[in-house]
């Protein structure tokens, strides 16, 4: 609750302080104190529950809490590794930043809302400050391409999401999640259709197939600074959103019983397009597009599973992926050459930079001893809780192998490929190198001790 | 709940739906068949000063289709968001005995708000014709 409320009077503090702030330091000192602070006040939160607001359409618990701690820590540590790399985007600094707090905001309220009334304004919120991030390079057509496309496909997704809230009350008379109460006997085929529509839209929003087709197109073509965000906070609150509604509203057995191996399938197909897809590009931008991809086919993973083992999983994936993603894209935002060959001799020019970024590409593809790994195991074994899945299980190890072809070709082109690597030195600040070895720290302290994040669960 | 119907609360099975579905089918028969009947029944005199686009009765010079400035887009959406607040002031100019003290400070609230939005607009430089 108060970080819904606080990212949103931030973000129109920061429009403000834009018309009388010239100086883009000082606007990047104020967006980072505050998203200190939103990390703060949030936390606050976590210790003194129980304000919710009249109406009973939010209901942040310790799970919402934790949630937006993580996907506030991540911004803020997207912030310090990218935030000079918002200038590049055009003269209105304050702006950009003042977006990013309006998606917080809609974060806060996907991962608390108990009204689909509110997971629907949840999504509307994250998404069009994405639309006008999307294009915020008003010159470069690739970025217009991205924003266009990403609002004409968002917009159509938004009917199904809309199309299945309102058969849902249709059938049932509330938009309450908690009230539904669809475990009697009998279903209302209303009830699977909109259970169906709700699953095309969310599935939609978090770029699974066979809805991801958007997403290497938008990703690639957005500004790297934004694409960055969008590929990491924005996907996580979208599965937090889906596995809240889910596990809440249809877990009853009876209803899981239609829907499960929609799910399965949908899991099972966004990780073979995912992965079999990123071995065949040679942008490293549109490698990690896909890379997303096949991450959010993990994470429907969890959704196959709907227990107190999927929220953990979910929980440090949020973290997991967040973190390595940002980091991987704050050294991508730094080559002049976004292909695998711009990387190569990283390693000998920048040791800590390639150190820093191998740490992040070992997470994303499960090594143990980094977080992806713990991220990865607990989604897995949540699936394999709910019998049946063994399958899919099965499919997403070797999915997960794959996936280490094309992550380590990037390490290979960094340590084993001669040639000068196209990073722009003057990019590379003493205090760029301290943050992103804090963060690929952070990734190994998740991996080898989940507690840091799961100990905070109820 | 808030937006509980008691219309559906009577208990909703898909053949609820139907008069909706009525009222889908007769929409398109009634919109189809009014096309057709005038369309056959119409008397047609065709001519070129028929086709022409009608304006003012003075005859139309060019075609309309041309790059404006982006200015006139702007200015537009903005008088859109100063025309819904006229359509806050209405129901409030109705009630304004009813709703007392603490309806005029929330209208002064939402005033403030938009008296905001418009400064920021004039800082930002949005109506400024040429830059």
């Amino acid at each position: 609750m108060n970080e819904i409320v606080f990212t949103a009077v931030f973000g129109v503090f920061l429009l403000f302080s834009g018309l009388f702030i010239r100086s883009k330091n000082a606007i990047r000192f104020i967006a980072i104190t505050g998203m200190g602070l939103a990390f703060l006040v949030n936390g606050w939160e976590y210790f003194h529950p129980g304000n919710d607001w009249p109406g009973g359409m939010i209901h942040a618990d310790h799970v919402s809490i934790l949630f937006n701690a993580i996907a506030l820590g991540c911004t803020l540590v997207y912030f310090l590794l990218s935030g000079k790399d918002f200038e590049q985007l055009g003269e209105h600094l304050a702006e950009y930043f003042a977006l990013v707090y309006f998606i917080l905001c809609g974060v806060g309220i996907a991962s608390s809302f108990t009204s689909l009334l509110m997971l629907f304004l949840a999504i509307e919120i994250i998404s069009i400050p994405q639309y006008i991030l999307a294009g915020s390079q008003k010159s470069n057509l690739k970025s217009n391409e991205a924003s266009l496309k990403y609002f004409l496909m968002g917009a159509f997704s938004t009917g199904f999401l809309l199309m299945g809230i309102a058969l849902l009350y249709g059938s049932t008379g509330t938009f309450h999640i908690g009230e539904m109460n669809l475990g009697g006997s009998g279903i209302d085929p209303l009830v699977l259709t909109g259970i169906l529509f709700l699953i095309v839209g969310l599935t939609f929003k978090v770029g699974g197939a066979p809805f991801h087709f958007w997403t290497p197109d938008v990703y690639d073509g957005a500004p790297s600074v934004v694409t960055s965000f969008m590929a990491t906070v924005v996907k996580a609150a979208g599965f937090i959103a889906f596995l809240r509604l889910f596990s809440i509203a249809f877990s009853a057995d009876n209803i899981t019983a239609h829907w499960t191996l929609v799910i399965a399938l949908i899991a099972a197909a966004t990780l073979l397009v995912g992965n079999f897809t990123a071995v065949f590009q040679v942008s490293v931008k549109r490698m990690l597009a896909y890379s997303s991809i096949s991450q959010a086919g993990f994470m429907i993973l969890a959704l196959v599973g709907l227990g107190t083992l999927a929220w953990d999983g979910i929980l440090l994936y949020a973290a997991a992926y967040s973190l390595a993603t940002i980091g991987a894209f704050a050294v991508l935002i730094r080559m002049e050459d976004y292909t695998y060959e711009g990387y190569r001799g990283l390693g000998k020019k920048q040791p800590l930079v390639a150190l820093a970024n191998t740490v992040f590409l070992l997470s994303l593809t499960g090594i143990p001893a980094t977080a992806g790994f713990m991220a990865k195991y607990f989604v897995l074994s949540s699936a394999l809780q709910r019998g049946g899945m063994l399958w899919l299980v099965i499919l997403a190890l070797c999915c997960a192998a794959v996936s280490a072809y094309y992550y380590f070709r990037l390490i290979w082109a960094m340590y084993f490929q001669e040639g000068e690597p196209a990073i722009l030195p003057d990019r590379i600040t003493p205090a760029f190198k301290g943050l992103l070895i804090f963060t690929a720290l952070l990734v190994v302290a998740i991996g080898v001790y989940p507690g840091l994040v799961l100990n905070w669960l109820p | 709940m808030l937006l509980h119907s008691y219309v559906l609360e009577a208990g909703t099975t898909p053949i609820s739906y139907f008069p909706i579905v009525l009222q889908l089918i007769m929409a398109l028969v009634f919109v189809g068949g009014v096309m057709i009947a005038t369309h056959l029944l119409g008397p047609k005199r065709k001519g070129s000063d028929k086709l022409e686009n009608f304006e003012c009765g003075i005859q139309s010079q060019g075609n309309a289709r041309q790059p404006m400035a982006i200015n006139y887009f702007l200015t537009a959406i903005l008088f859109v968001l100063f025309d819904v607040e006229v359509i806050f002031f209405y129901p409030y100019a109705v009630n304004f005995k009813i709703l007392g003290w603490a309806g005029f400070w929330e209208m002064v609230l939402f005033v403030a708000f938009f008296f905001a939005g418009f400064f920021y607009i004039i800082r930002k430089g949005a109506l400024n014709w040429r830059d």
